[in-house]
This record gives structure tokens, C-alpha cells and sequence, in this order.
């Protein structure tokens, strides 16, 4: 099943992890633009408004990790999906936006792939961004 | 009044004689904290020659290190009998010495004479037990942001391992290939959810029901396409076992749980695998049960493959004995440790 109108924008800083997140989500017909820190994350998502996820580890380098990324992200996009996926068992989904899913590393990419489809079937009816 | 009797504010000779030679160091003041008796103690530890010290005010003493009001105020206290000072602690400042870290214990003597006030003042030099709680205190913490350093790097690493056996999975053309792949996959999976159960607790432990629970919710996730038509029931009781112990388990139920829902439930037929563990006493079982079409036999008897060795290679390291019987219908499989096994009980540490 491919979903051609979804695109997601992948946000890992270790390059074969983000490989692999890229990989599984253009296998299944997404759009899956790349980023290694949340800076670069923010310069995709101003100029690609087609994004509709964000899938970002929690553990990025620099002055904003991945949850402070989402924080901002939900701010200045309200409608953005998050994923947040991170090495440390004990983030709290408490911690993260209103529903935002948080997955612990190394997260199943089946479990992944359903809850992401789920997220984006959500909206997709009546708001697509395209 | 016997002519005999000492005026009454000598000291007897054995007091100070007492004092003086107390290993603790040690001070015996009067009202106005002027010094009656030094230990010898004392002056050694502080550096204060023991023959200036009788009879000079407290405060005086040294190059006027002594002189801190907070010990001013401590002694005023105690000496009004208003408190009793136990573990009050100081810092000691002196030119060309390293600050030390005093504990004082103060009290007012009670030899029966009310009228004239004296005070013993025990003094123990805890600077170095300080610094040893400190450094401790920082090791601890190094330790913790170590070991969560190396959580983060197992994780990524397993999850680029699993990240590139499903890729691979994906580009191979043999499906008996595709297939092999994906359940090395699930294998990396199942030690990755041990992983993660450790890592949230505290004593090196791993309970078994979420561990478990978790595992098969995660086999089903990826193995069942058909939530109505398959379903793994996880059955656990309290038990908790060493990291080891429970990679083994994980890694047997796994193994034992793949099995089932390749050849268990041909032909879309329904069903369900019961995964159950008990710990009674020193004895414990792992089953694992399906109710599908039971094991072949004769010709279509299944070759024992590499899920096969890693069960028998973990029951044997695990100290338990496996049993597979025909559970009428499907089949149930069974590993058991009991004490005739071995003399110290769940001996999973043994792993």
C-alpha cells in the first residue's frame, strides 16, 4: 500500500539510523525529507509546507534536542504531527505536545509505520495541505 | 570546710589528666571560654603548642582561628543550658592551612557544681570524610550519565541493526530468505526490549510480566496480520529475574512464538498462543501453548533450523529441562526448573 500524498520529515542526527527511518518511509511511497539538528528541521519545515509528521529523535545535538524541537514545532505549526523516538527508555509522552507519540529506541517500525499512517489518516480528510 | 578540700575553682588533677590524654580532641572551658585543659590531641591535630594553651581565652588561640562567632554563639548556647550541641558543624580557616571541616559535639559538664559553669568541647576533623562522601556523590553521578550514555548508544546501535535487516528483508528476492531476515530481526527486537526494561529499573532486575507482555505485544504487532484471527495471551506472575536470566526467556519465547504462528495456524485458521510463567519456591516454568493443528509428524515433520539450537542452547544455560507434548489441539511447550535441577534455586544468575 502506497501512500504517495504523505510526507514526512525525518530529523536524526546518527546518519545510519536516519537511513534507516528514511528508507522504511520511502519504501511504503512517502515523501521523507531529511534533517540532522533541529535548526536545519526548521529550515525544511518553512520552506516545505507539504509536511504534515515530524519524526525527530529526542537526542539531538545542539541547543534544541528533540523535545524542546517538538515544543516548538507544535507552537509554530499547531496542525504538525510529532513523532518523538529516543535511546532513553523513560521519556514521558507526558513531556511531549498534546499527541505527540513517543517510542523508545530501538522502536519496532511496524508499530511505527501503523501509528504514523493512523496520525496522518487523522487529518488527511479534512486537512490536507497540499 | 576541711582546710584539705581544693578552692573551688581548681580542677581536680585526674580531670585534667583525663582530658589530656583524650584521643579525641579535645577542650575543657570555663564561663568566659577561656581554656582550663587542652588534650594533647588537639594541640597536635591544630598545631597549638600545648604549653601556651592553659588559661588563655579561646579565641586567642592560634593566630585567632578560634574565634569564629558561629562557635562563639554555640558555646554561649550550650553553656546557658538552653541546648546540648551534637554534631554541629564548622569550618575551620586558617592562614597557610587548607580549610578543614569540624564536627563539635558541646556540653555542659554536670559534676553536681551549679554555681561554676564548665563546657567540654569535642572536636573530630571530617574533612576527609567530606571529601570522600563528595567524590563519591560525583562518581555516582558520573556513573549515572555513563551508563545513560551507553542506554543511548546500545539503542541506537540495535536500531540501525534492525533498520538494515529490514531493508534487507525487503531487497532480497527469496522469500525463504525474507523470511529468515525478519526473524533475526524479531531476535534483535526481543534482547532490544530487555534492554529497555533494565534500563528503567533499578535493582538489575527484570520483571517478567510487562517485559513479556511488551515482547508479544510486539510479535503480534509485526507477525499478525489479522489481530481477529490470531492473538497472544500473556499470563506472568510476579516473578523477577537477573538481566541474563531474562534475555534467555525472552529470547526462548520468542523463538517459540514465531514457530507457533508459522506452522501452527495454516490455512487462515483462528487461534490463540498462551505464553505463561510461574515461579513456585525455587522452581519455575516457562509454557508456551498454541491450540493450531499440532506438530507434524513422519514426512512433513519440520527440520529442527536455527530456532530450534538457540531454545535448546538457552533451556541448557537456564538449568531447566524442556518438555513438548501434544496439547490436543496444538501443541504446548514446556521448560522447567525444579529443585532437583540444581541446588540454589532459580540459579538464573548462573547464566
Amino acid at each position: 500500500m502506497l501512500h504517495n500524498n504523505y510526507t514526512v520529515l525525518v530529523v536524526e542526527d546518527i546518519p545510519l539510523v536516519r537511513m534507516g527511518a528514511v528508507d522504511l518511509l520511502v519504501c511504503a511511497g512517502f515523501q521523507a525529507p531529511e534533517a540532522d539538528s533541529a535548526d536545519e528541521a526548521i529550515r525544511i519545515l518553512e520552506s516545505r509546507p507539504d509536511i504534515q509528521l515530524v519524526f525527530t529523535d529526542a537526542g539531538l545535538p545542539g541547543a534544541m534536542d528533540g523535545v524542546t524541537l517538538s515544543h516548538y514545532i507544535r507552537s509554530r505549526w499547531p496542525a504538525m504531527k510529532l513523532i518523538v523516538a529516543s535511546g532513553q527508555a523513560n521519556v514521558q509522552e507526558s513531556r511531549l505536545p498534546a499527541g505527540a507519540r513517543f517510542f523508545a529506541k530501538p522502536y519496532d517500525v511496524d508499530t511505527v509505520m501503523q501509528t504514523m499512517t493512523g496520525m496522518l489518516s487523522e487529518t488527511n480528510s479534512g486537512h490536507n495541505r497540499h | 570546710m576541711n582546710s584539705n578540700t581544693p578552692p573551688p575553682d581548681i580542677e581536680a588533677a585526674s580531670t585534667l589528666a583525663v582530658i589530656g590524654s583524650s584521643n579525641e580532641p579535645l577542650l575543657f572551658l570555663a564561663a568566659d571560654f577561656t581554656i582550663i585543659a587542652a588534650s594533647a590531641s588537639f594541640c597536635g591535630a591544630f598545631q597549638i603548642d600545648p604549653a601556651s594553651v592553659c588559661g588563655r581565652p579561646l579565641a586567642d588561640l592560634g593566630a585567632g582561628e578560634w574565634a569564629a562567632p558561629q562557635l562563639d554563639s554555640l558555646l554561649k548556647a550550650t553553656a546557658s543550658g538552653a541546648v546540648q550541641i551534637e554534631a554541629y558543624e564548622i569550618k575551620l580557616v586558617r592562614k597557610d592551612h587548607a580549610t578543614r571541616n569540624l564536627l563539635l559535639h558541646a556540653r555542659k559538664l554536670e559534676d553536681g557544681d551549679g554555681d561554676r559553669v564548665r563546657l567540654l568541647l569535642a572536636i573530630t576533623d571530617i574533612t576527609l570524610i567530606r571529601a570522600e562522601a563528595r567524590q563519591k556523590d560525583d562518581l555516582i553521578r558520573e556513573k549515572a550519565v555513563l551508563l545513560q550514555e551507553v542506554q543511548h548508544r546500545v539503542a541506537n546501535s540495535l536500531q540501525i541493526i534492525a533498520s538494515i535487516l529490514l531493508q534487507s528483508a525487503r531487497s532480497v528476492q527469496s522469500g525463504e530468505a525474507r523470511g529468515h531476515l525478519r526473524d533475526a530481526h524479531h531476535r534483535v527486537m526481543s534482547i532490544a526490549a530487555v534492554q529497555r526494561h533494565l534500563a528503567m529499573s533499578t535493582l538489575g532486575d527484570v520483571a517478567l510480566r510487562p517485559y513479556f507482555t511488551q515482547l508479544c505485544e510486539s510479535l503480534a504487532a509485526s507477525m499478525i496480520e489479522d489481530p481477529e484471527r490470531l492473538t497472544i495471551a500473556v499470563s506472568v506472575d510476579d516473578s523477577a529475574v537477573t538481566a541474563n536470566a531474562s534475555v534467555g526467556l525472552g529470547l526462548i519465547t520468542t523463538e517459540l512464538v514465531i514457530n507457533a504462528l508459522k506452522h501452527a495456524f495454516p490455512d487462515q485458521r483462528k487461534g490463540t498462543i498462551a505464553v505463561d510463567y510461574r515461579t513456585t519456591g525455587k522452581a519455575w516454568a516457562l509454557r508456551v501453548r498454541d491450540n493450531g493443528v499440532g506438530m507434524p509428524t513422519g514426512e512433513n515433520k519440520v527440520k529442527p533450523g536455527l530456532g530450534t539450537g538457540i531454545v535448546e542452547a538457552l533451556a541448557r544455560q537456564l538449568h531447566g529441562r524442556i518438555h513438548l507434548a501434544d496439547a490436543q489441539p496444538g501443541t504446548e511447550f514446556k521448560l522447567v526448573h525444579d529443585q532437583m535441577d540444581d541446588g540454589d534455586g532459580l540459579a538464573l544468575a548462573a547464566l
